[in-house]
C-alpha cells in the first residue's frame, strides 16, 4: 500500500458551502460559470475556411494543407483573458462557445441563424455579422465538402445512408465526429513540443535521405511534415497568450491580477514549446493542448485521461521543494476544470430532443492501479475529487476507478462520499473488469492497466487506442419491431425498411423468431458499419488528424496518420439503445406466447398495434408475470447473455478500416428517450411512445431487489461488452457519514460479481418531479444522465421523465420504493 | 395574392404587407398552395432585392423539387446566376428531393415559430433525399423572409 501524505484526504478545512471565504477567486469564478450563456463561436471556422479556400496549395497533399489550416488557426486565434482564471488559453473566442466546425455537421445549425440566440430550448447567442458570415461565406464553402454530403457524392448507392437519415435506426456518427480518445500528454509536458517537431523532422530527413520515393514514402513524408507544422501552430499560440497576458499586466493595476498575468506570461512563453518543471507549467501545457487539438477536432469526448497520473510527477516535485501548497494545487485544478467547461456543443434545437443536455463531455479518470499493477492512488487523486466535490460542475465528465485487489476501502468511501455529496458524480469503474476485458482484446497488459475513460463509460488507453468510441449507435429496439412486423417499422409506415424474415405469427417456437431476430440484427448493424467504413474512407481522404496523431504512440513510428491507422491500437466503438426493453420483450414473447401460451404471436402482434387498447389482461400480464432483465429468471439471464454474446461475436468478426476490431458498449446518452417516443408498444409492456430504459439498467420498476439486480448485470459476460457499459441506480439519500460504508460496500460487491461500470443519482422520484414542475428551485441539480452529467434543467422531458422513473432503491431494505402513484402515467408501461 | 405576386410593380412595404397578411391567415394548419405561394413570393423578393435578399443567391446554384406523398402538391425551384425560377412540375437533376406529408408538415418544417427540421423527419412527415446543405439553405432563407416580413427582425 502506497502512502499518501496527506493530514486529511477531505481537505475538510473546504466545503462548498464556506467557498466564498476559503477560496474566494474560485467561488467567484464558479458562480461566473453557472451564469454564462453559451454563445456561437465562428472564429476557428472563420480561419480554417479562409485557409482551406483562399489561401491553400491546392497542390499539396491534404495531410500538409489541414496542418497548415489548423497551423493559420492557431496562429491567429485571439488571445483571450475573460477572468481571473490561473490558466491562459481558451477553447473559443467566447466565454462560453461553441464552436462550429462546418466541416462535419455545423451546417445544420443553418436554418436557425436568425432563430438560435431566442431558441427556447439551451438558445446560443449569435451576433447578426456573425450570423452573416456563416450564410454568406463559410457555410456555402462547405455544401458540397463536409463529411456526410462528400459522402453522398462518393458512395451514392450506400444503403446505410438512407437508413440513418431516418434517424431510426442507428447513428453514424463519423459524420458529426470522431474524437472519442484520449491523448498522451506524458510526451510532450516532458520533453516539450519543440522536442517532438525535432523528432518528427529527424524522421523526415532520414526518409529523404534514404532515397525513399514511393507513395506509400510520400505520405509518411507528408505526415511527418504535417505534424511538424501543426505542432508549430500550438507554440505560436501559446506565445501570443504570452504576449497578450503581458500586455494585461502592464495595464492592470490590480496587484494580484498583474501578478496572475505576469505568471501566465511566463509560463506561456516557455510551455508546451518546452518541457513543464512545475505543476502549474504542466497543467497549462496540457491545457493549451487540449484547446490546440480542438483546433483540429471537435470537442466532443476528447478526454484528458488519467489526469491524476500524469500531473503528479510534477505535483510531487513541486511539493517536496515546497514551490506548492495543496491549497495552490486545489486552485490550480480548480482552474482547469473551469476551463474544460469553457465550451458546449453546436446542437441544433431539434437534436436537443435527441441529445439535449449534453456537455462535451471530456472525461477525467482517477485512482486505479497503475502500468506495474499497484495502488495509483496518490494524493492528486484526493484533490480531484476535491475539486469536483467543490465546483459541481457539468464537465469534466468525473470517472474513479475502483480496484477491489489494490486500491483501499478509504479511497472507495472517499469516491462514494463525493458521489453522496455532490450527488451524482463520479462514477465507479471496475478496474479488475475492465483491465480483463482490454486484455482480452489484444492490448498488453501493461497498457490496459493505464486505461482512461472516454466520454462516456468506453474504456482506451491514453495515447495508445485510437477507439472512436461512438461510431455507432444502434437502436436494438428498431431491428426487435423490424421483425416483429416482417421488415416494417411503425413509425416508418408501410415500407420495408430491411429484409422481410418472415411473419412471426406463423414462428411456432421461440427460437425461430429469436433467430429472425438475429437476422434483422446482422442486416442493420452490416449496413451501419459498410456506413462507418465509408465514413473513414472519407476522413482518411479530406479529414486527416495530424496534430491529435502527434499525441499518440504509434503515428510517429509508423510515419502514419491515426485515421489511417497509426495508432498503436485501433478500434471502432457500438453502443446499443433499448438493451433492457429488447431482453424483457424477448423474455415476454417466450413465455407469453410459446411457454405459457396465454396468447397466440398473431394476438400479441394485434395487441401492440392497439398499443394494449382491449387487451388490458394481456398487458397486466406481460408487466407482471413476463421475465425481466435484472432478476434472476432464467428466461431473463439466458436471453441477456444471448444477446450480449451475439452482438459481441458480430462485432469481432469485423475488422474497420484502419485495422481494428469493432467493440459493442451499452450507454445511450439521452437516445434512449429519443428513440423511445418514436417507437410502437413493445412486448414486455411498455406503451408506446414511452422511454427506454437507458444503458444497460434494467427497465423501470423491472428490478425489484438491488441485490439481484446487481447480481444479475454484474454477471453479464464483461469480455462480450469491450467498449464499456453503463448502469444508472439512484438511491434518495446517503446520509454521512452513517450510509458511506454500506454504499461503498454496495459498489464493490457488484464490482465483484463482475460489473464493469455503475453511477447514482441520489435523489428521490419526489425531489425529481418537484424539480421537473418548479426548474427554478433547482438551477444547479446535476444529473448523471447515461454516461455523462448535465443540469436537469437543460434536459428534453422525455429525458427527465426517464431520469425520474428509473427504480430507486432503498440502500437500508436493498429493495426497490414504490413509484408515487400520483404520477404513474409517467411509467413507460402505463 | 397570386396574382399581386406575378406583377413586379410593387415595392418593400406592400411585400411586406402582403406576406404579414399571408402568414397571419395561415395559422399553425398551414395554407392550401402554401409552397407555391412562398415560392412565388421568394421569387418577388428576389427579383426586386427586396431587402438585398438576393445576396443570398449571388453565385448559388441549386434545384428543388419539393412535392407531397401522393403528388397532389408538385413544385420546383433552381437558382442560378442570382435568378430564381419556380415551376409546377418536377425538374431534372435536383441537388435535394423533399417529400412531405402534406401543407402543414410542410409549414411545421419550414416556418414554425420553432422549425422542426428534425423533428419533422423523426415523425416521417418530412422525408430528404439529396444534399441536406442545399435544404438547410432553402430553410434559412424561407424563415428569414418570414421574419423580415412580419418585422421580427
Amino acid at each position: 500500500m502506497k502512502t499518501i501524505i496527506l493530514d486529511d484526504i477531505r481537505f475538510s478545512q473546504f466545503t462548498p458551502e464556506n467557498l466564498p471565504e476559503s477560496l474566494p477567486n474560485i467561488a467567484k469564478l464558479r458562480t461566473a460559470q453557472i451564469n454564462l450563456k453559451p454563445q456561437v463561436c465562428i472564429e476557428r471556422a472563420h480561419y480554417v475556411t479562409r485557409y482551406l479556400r483562399d489561401l491553400a496549395d491546392k497542390t499539396e497533399p491534404m495531410e500538409i494543407r489541414y496542418a497548415k489550416a489548423v497551423n493559420y488557426f492557431l496562429s491567429n486565434k485571439k488571445p483571450q483573458f475573460f477572468d481571473d482564471n490561473l490558466l491562459a488559453g481558451t477553447t473559443t473566442s467566447k466565454p462560453f462557445g461553441a464552436p462550429v466546425y462546418p466541416e462535419l455537421t455545423g451546417t445544420h445549425i443553418w436554418p436557425e441563424l436568425d432563430t438560435i440566440s431566442t431558441r427556447e430550448k439551451n438558445p446560443l447567442l449569435l451576433s447578426a455579422e456573425e450570423a452573416k458570415e456563416l450564410n454568406f461565406d463559410i457555410f456555402p464553402y462547405w455544401m458540397d465538402r463536409n463529411i456526410l454530403e462528400y459522402t453522398r457524392n462518393k458512395y451514392p448507392h450506400l444503403q446505410g445512408l438512407g437508413l440513418l437519415e431516418k434517424l431510426v435506426f442507428f447513428f453514424a456518427t463519423k459524420m458529426g465526429t470522431i474524437s472519442h480518445t484520449i491523448p498522451d500528454y506524458h510526451v510532450a509536458l516532458e520533453k516539450g513540443l519543440e522536442s517532438m517537431i525535432a523528432d518528427a523532422a529527424s524522421r523526415e530527413a532520414g526518409l529523404l535521405q534514404s532515397g525513399a520515393s514511393s507513395p506509400e514514402d510520400n505520405q509518411k513524408l507528408a505526415f511527418y511534415r504535417a505534424v511538424q507544422i501543426a505542432l508549430q501552430g500550438i507554440i505560436a499560440y501559446a506565445a501570443n497568450l504570452s504576449s497578450r497576458a503581458k500586455e494585461l499586466a502592464d495595464q492592470t493595476s490590480d496587484p494580484q491580477r498583474k501578478h496572475n498575468f505576469l505568471a501566465m506570461a511566463e509560463i506561456c512563453k516557455k510551455v508546451p514549446a518546452k518541457p513543464a518543471e512545475t505543476f502549474r507549467e504542466a497543467v497549462n501545457a496540457l491545457w493549451i493542448i487540449q484547446v490546440a487539438i480542438h483546433a483540429e477536432n471537435i470537442n466532443m469526448a476528447m478526454s484528458p485521461g488519467r489526469l491524476d497520473q500524469v500531473l503528479y510527477p510534477y505535483y510531487r516535485k513541486d511539493k517536496d521543494n515546497g514551490r506548492l501548497t495543496d491549497k495552490e494545487a486545489l486552485e490550480i485544478l480548480s482552474s482547469l476544470w473551469f476551463k474544460l467547461n469553457d465550451n458546449t456543443n453546436l446542437v441544433p434545437e431539434t437534436a436537443e430532443e435527441l441529445f439535449g443536455g449534453a456537455g462535451t463531455v471530456p472525461a477525467v479518470t482517477v485512482g486505479g492501479i497503475n502500468e506495474d499493477g499497484e495502488d495509483a492512488v496518490n494524493e492528486l487523486t484526493y484533490i480531484m475529487l476535491k475539486v469536483t466535490e467543490l465546483l459541481r460542475l457539468r464537465d469534466p465528465s468525473m470517472n474513479a476507478r475502483y480496484n477491489y485487489e489494490k486500491n483501499s476501502a478509504e479511497y472507495l468511501e472517499r469516491v462514494a462520499e463525493v458521489v453522496a455529496i455532490t450527488k451524482s458524480v463520479p462514477a465507479f469503474h471496475n478496474d479488475v473488469a475492465d483491465i480483463k476485458t482490454l486484455e482480452n482484446q489484444g492490448i498488453q497488459t501493461a497498457h490496459a492497466r493505464d486505461f482512461g475513460v472516454i466520454g462516456c463509460v468506453e474504456m482506451g488507453v491514453p495515447g495508445k487506442t485510437y477507439d472512436a468510441s461512438s461510431a455507432i449507435m444502434f437502436n436494438l429496439v428498431s431491428s426487435l419491431e423490424l421483425t416483429l412486423y416482417n421488415g416494417k417499422r411503425p413509425i416508418t409506415g408501410d415500407e420495408v425498411m430491411s429484409i422481410e424474415t418472415g411473419d412471426p405469427a406463423a414462428f411456432t417456437t421461440f427460437n425461430e423468431f429469436w433467430e429472425a431476430f438475429k437476422e434483422q440484427v446482422r442486416w442493420m448493424l452490416g449496413k451501419a458499419i459498410e456506413l462507418n467504413e465509408a465514413f473513414g474512407l472519407v476522413h482518411q481522404e479530406i479529414l486527416p488528424t495530424p496534430l491529435l496523431s502527434a499525441f499518440f504512440d504509434g503515428p510517429l513510428e509508423k510515419g502514419k496518420d491515426l485515421i489511417f491507422g497509426g495508432a498503436r491500437y485501433n478500434a471502432s466503438g457500438t453502443t446499443h439503445i433499448g438493451f433492457a426493453d429488447t431482453v424483457d420483450s424477448l423474455n415476454a414473447i417466450e413465455k407469453a406466447v410459446f411457454i405459457d401460451k396465454v396468447c397466440t404471436f398473431a394476438e400479441l402482434l394485434k395487441a401492440l398495434q392497439a398499443d394494449f387498447a382491449g387487451y388490458e389482461k394481456l398487458h397486466a400480464y406481460l408487466v407482471n408475470k413476463a421475465p425481466k432483465f435484472g432478476t434472476d429468471d432464467p428466461i431473463a439471464v439466458k436471453n441477456s447473455q444471448n444477446l450480449i454474446r451475439f452482438l459481441y461475436e458480430f462485432y469481432q468478426s469485423h475488422t474497420n478500416y484502419r485495422g481494428g476490431k469493432y467493440k459493442p458498449a451499452y450507454w445511450t446518452m439521452t437516445n434512449h428517450a429519443g428513440q423511445g417516443k418514436l417507437s410502437g408498444a413493445l412486448p414486455n409492456g411498455r406503451k408506446a411512445n414511452k422511454v427506454f430504459a437507458s444503458g444497460i439498467t434494467p427497465a423501470s420498476q423491472a428490478a425489484q431487489e438491488l441485490t439481484t439486480c446487481l447480481r444479475v448485470v454484474g454477471g453479464l459476460d464483461g469480455l462480450c461488452i469491450p467498449m464499456g457499459e453503463a448502469l444508472n441506480l439512484k438511491f434518495p439519500e446517503v446520509k454521512i457519514p452513517e450510509d458511506i460504508k454500506r454504499f461503498a460496500q454496495t459498489v464493490e460487491a457488484y464490482f465483484r460479481s463482475g460489473g464493469l461500470h455503475v453511477q447514482f443519482n441520489i435523489m428521490s422520484y419526489e425531489m425529481l418531479l418537484d424539480a421537473k414542475k418548479n426548474p427554478e428551485k433547482y438551477p444547479e441539480l446535476l444529473v448523471r444522465v447515461s454516461g455523462y452529467s448535465a443540469y436537469f434543467k437543460d434536459l428534453n422531458e422525455a429525458m427527465k421523465d426517464e431520469i425520474i422513473t428509473r427504480t430507486e432503491y432503498d440502500l437500508h431494505r436493498g429493495m426497490a420504493n414504490p413509484f408515487p402513484a400520483s404520477d404513474e402515467d409517467l411509467l413507460s408501461n402505463k | 395574392m397570386k396574382d399581386i405576386l406575378h406583377t413586379n410593380f410593387i415595392n418593400e412595404t406592400q411585400v411586406q404587407n402582403i406576406a404579414q397578411k399571408w402568414l397571419d391567415s395561415m395559422g399553425p394548419e398551414g395554407a392550401e398552395g402554401f409552397l407555391l405561394l412562398l415560392l412565388k413570393l421568394m421569387d418577388v423578393v428576389f427579383m426586386l432585392n427586396i431587402w438585398n435578399f438576393r445576396d443570398n443567391i449571388k453565385d448559388f446554384n441549386g434545384r428543388y423539387v419539393f412535392h407531397s406523398k401522393d403528388n397532389s402538391i408538385i413544385a420546383s425551384a433552381s437558382f442560378k446566376n442570382g435568378n430564381m425560377k419556380v415551376y409546377d412540375r418536377i425538374i431534372d437533376k435536383p441537388n435535394v428531393t423533399i417529400t412531405f406529408r402534406d401543407d402543414k408538415a410542410l409549414t411545421n418544417y419550414l416556418l414554425s415559430p420553432k422549425p422542426d427540421i428534425l423533428g419533422s423527419i423523426l415523425r416521417q412527415d418530412v422525408t430528404v433525399s439529396g444534399n441536406l446543405c442545399y435544404l438547410y439553405k432553402f430553410a434559412y432563407m424561407a424563415k428569414r423572409l418570414q421574419l423580415l416580413a412580419t418585422g421580427q427582425i
